[in-house]
């Protein structure tokens, strides 16, 4: 296809700026992100065991319910019935509850026995995937701004606005040349072609997936402004026209049986599991009944479910992203839109091609910023302030955010063993780890930071399954091992993590003392530096 | 941004920041206008008596379509020749649009 030159130089330029702009914030976007995919299997890898407490049938915990509610005012606000076996049947919030990261959450789980007697315990909730879900929303850059949103949310926002541009314009600029160098790999032509080719190759065979998360996340960052603009296009027409209020006053007595909730559910959304019912504000003016559903064979809105909205004590259905209601056209495809942002169509191979094809994202934001360098490098003919700062920031940035949520899981099991707040010592651990590589970086350089990075991540990557075969073989340590299959994959995960980590590392140390010299990778250039590289530093 | 493209293009320097911003500003007004057209005159709009979770869903699905056109606007702004064309183009299309949105509400 033939494309004028001048357009060609713009995109290539455009894309260049974008993707420089915005490739470390997607870099920990994509990587967090492919981890969330496993959120609860991760939830339950890191919680203790004894959390907890067992399961029971459907009619004991019906039973029990009434009783609940009525010996913990606390319930009323907002409690969460399961029905997953793994999962406690009751929990409640003492302590926070809500949206988002929160650290200092505590939670009551609970249970029935054969007598009917009801059991409790206390607990801090682990919120180890919670640490990787703001990770990938905001990469890492904290503080509150306008209510409840996220500074990095917002950033993120941006960096996925500039990453839509940069796929617009790294196809238009390829689109010349694609049918010749799409399935090229060309190792013989040196390194640096290597990684233009794979670099290509990845862009464009996951061009549509990149194109819906980049739309998707510009969305869930900015649809409250969407909707303010939108009001002022709807003009004195309401957004969101909403039923008068409801003056009946509710108590509890009047709350319907759990199986009331199950016939309902049953009744609109045939085929679906009921996985967890939420009751919230039962004794206040906005009572709500959330029932999650499990279709694995339907696109699912949510990260894991469906859900429908009703009232608790009436079974009035308010709404559902199950187009079963009057919702007409309009639900398939919002619902569309979250389900393929969040994976959840295909059950567990739609979750791990989410996840490859989320890690292949990251190396396209981490290779495109490797490119940048030794092309820069190669116009110049030296290594200018830019790219050596550039280079830096991509091994400070990249390695420490992986080393950092990798000892997060390395060490939570260790933690439990002290009294600290698991959640707070994420932070620390995540936060030194992040920031403690950028000044690695900036201090020894990034090749030298590189090897010794990788080489930490490699021990927290063993040390991982390694806890488990120890938990196993000293069961009085207060740590566990991985129980069930899912678990178990998560330790496998991260043998191959330090697998790939080892291999990184060895050729990291194969360029460093034997690479082209005058390459930012290359040991050569920081004893002595060449001279067009001195002339640059006594400038 | 616009100083490090500026120094390998001198002849596009002055137009990176003017064609973005159209690109933000009349970009993201054509992209409303387009979604007020659709929300107004297309299937189940606002002048329809539609029950209340039908609009709940209409409207999400209106906010959801201001992104995609906002930001096809926004990477293809730079195939115009300069930031000047950029923005009378797009400013003459906003015409074109509020114009035929305002005239057809007027014919209701």
């Amino acid at each position: 296809m033939k494309i004028k030159s001048d357009i060609l130089r713009t995109y290539q330029n455009v894309h260049t700026w974008t993707g420089i702009v915005a490739g470390l914030f997607l870099f920990i976007g994509f990587f967090a992100g492919s981890i969330t995919m496993f959120r609860s299997a991760i939830d339950d890898w890191a919680t203790p065991p004894s959390y907890q407490l067992p399961h029971t049938d459907l009619a004991s915990i019906e039973a029990a319910l009434p009783k609940v509610l009525a010996n913990y005012p606390e319930a009323q606000k907002e409690l969460v019935i399961s029905f997953d076996n793994t999962q406690s049947p009751f929990t409640w919030y003492t302590q926070g509850g809500g949206r988002g990261l929160r650290l200092d959450d505590q939670t009551v789980h609970a249970t029935v026995d054969e007598k009917g007697e009801i059991i409790t315990h206390d607990s801090t909730v682990n919120e180890l995937s919670g640490l990787v879900d703001m990770l990938h929303r905001t990469g890492g850059i904290l503080g509150e701004v306008a209510g409840h949103h996220m500074l990095g949310e917002f950033i993120m926002g941006f960096a996925a606005l500039l990453y839509f541009i940069a796929l617009v314009s790294g196809v238009i600029f390829l689109l010349p040349t694609l049918t010749k160098s799409f399935f090229a790999l060309r190792s013989a032509k040196g390194a640096n072609r290597f990684w233009l080719d794979s670099h290509n190759l990845v862009g464009i065979a996951s061009l549509p997936f990149h194109i819906i998360i980049a739309f998707t996340a510009v969305v869930f960052a900015f649809h409250d402004f969407f909707y303010a603009g939108l009001s002022q296009v709807y003009g004195d027409n309401e957004l969101f026209p909403s039923d008068p209020p409801n003056k009946q006053v509710y108590t509890l007595d009047h709350l319907p049986t759990l199986s009331d909730y199950f016939e309902t559910a049953a009744a609109y959304a045939p085929g679906y599991q009921v996985s967890e019912i939420r009751l919230s504000g039962l004794s206040g003016a906005r009572a709500n009944a959330a029932i999650s559903l499990v279709n694995e064979n339907e696109v699912m809105r949510g990260p894991n479910t469906d859900f429908i909205f009703m009232h608790p004590y009436t079974l009035n259905i308010q709404t559902s992203s199950i187009s079963s209601g009057d919702q007409g056209v309009w639900v398939n495809a919002v619902s569309t839109y979250f389900a393929l942002h969040f994976g959840s169509y295909g059950g567990n191979f739609g979750r791990w091609l989410y996840f490859v094809m989320g890690l292949a994202g990251a190396f396209l934001f981490y290779t495109g910023n490797l490119l940048w360098l030794e092309k820069r490098r190669q116009k110049q003919g030296k290594q200018t302030k830019s790219v050596q700062f550039m280079a830096k920031l991509t091994i400070g940035v990249c390695l420490g955010s992986l080393l950092g949520v990798i000892s997060c899981f390395a060490l939570t099991k260790w933690l439990s063993m002290t009294s600290l707040n698991i959640n707070h010592a994420y932070m620390w651990i995540y936060y030194s780890c992040f920031i403690g590589a950028i000044v690695l970086s900036f201090t020894v350089g990034a090749a030298k930071a590189a090897i010794s990075l990788i080489k930490v991540s490699i021990v927290a990557c063993l040390l991982i399954p390694l806890t488990s075969i120890i938990a196993l073989f000293l069961p009085s340590l207060s740590i566990w091992p991985a129980r069930g299959v899912s678990q178990v994959i998560i330790e496998l995960c991260a043998l191959l993590c330090a697998f790939i980590c080892f291999r990184a590392h060895q050729k990291c140390v194969k360029r460093f003392y034997s690479g082209e010299k005058n390459s930012i990778w290359a040991l050569a250039n920081q004893q002595t530096p060449p001279i067009e590289a001195s002339l640059t530093a006594s400038k | 941004m616009s100083d490090y493209a500026g120094k390998q293009q001198i002849k596009l320097q002055a137009d990176w920041w003017s064609k973005t911003l159209a690109g933000i500003f009349l970009g993201l007004l054509l992209s409303y206008g387009l979604v007020a057209l659709f929300a107004w005159f297309g299937p189940d709009n606002v002048n329809q008596a539609i029950s209340n979770e039908r609009a709940l869903w209409r409207v999400q699905f209106n906010m959801w379509l201001v992104a995609p056109i906002w930001m096809c606007v926004l990477s293809l702004v730079y195939l115009f020749r300069s930031g000047k064309q950029a923005w009378l183009k797009l400013g003459f299309a906003n015409l074109v649009i509020y114009g035929v949105w305002m005239a057809l509400r007027s014919a209701l």
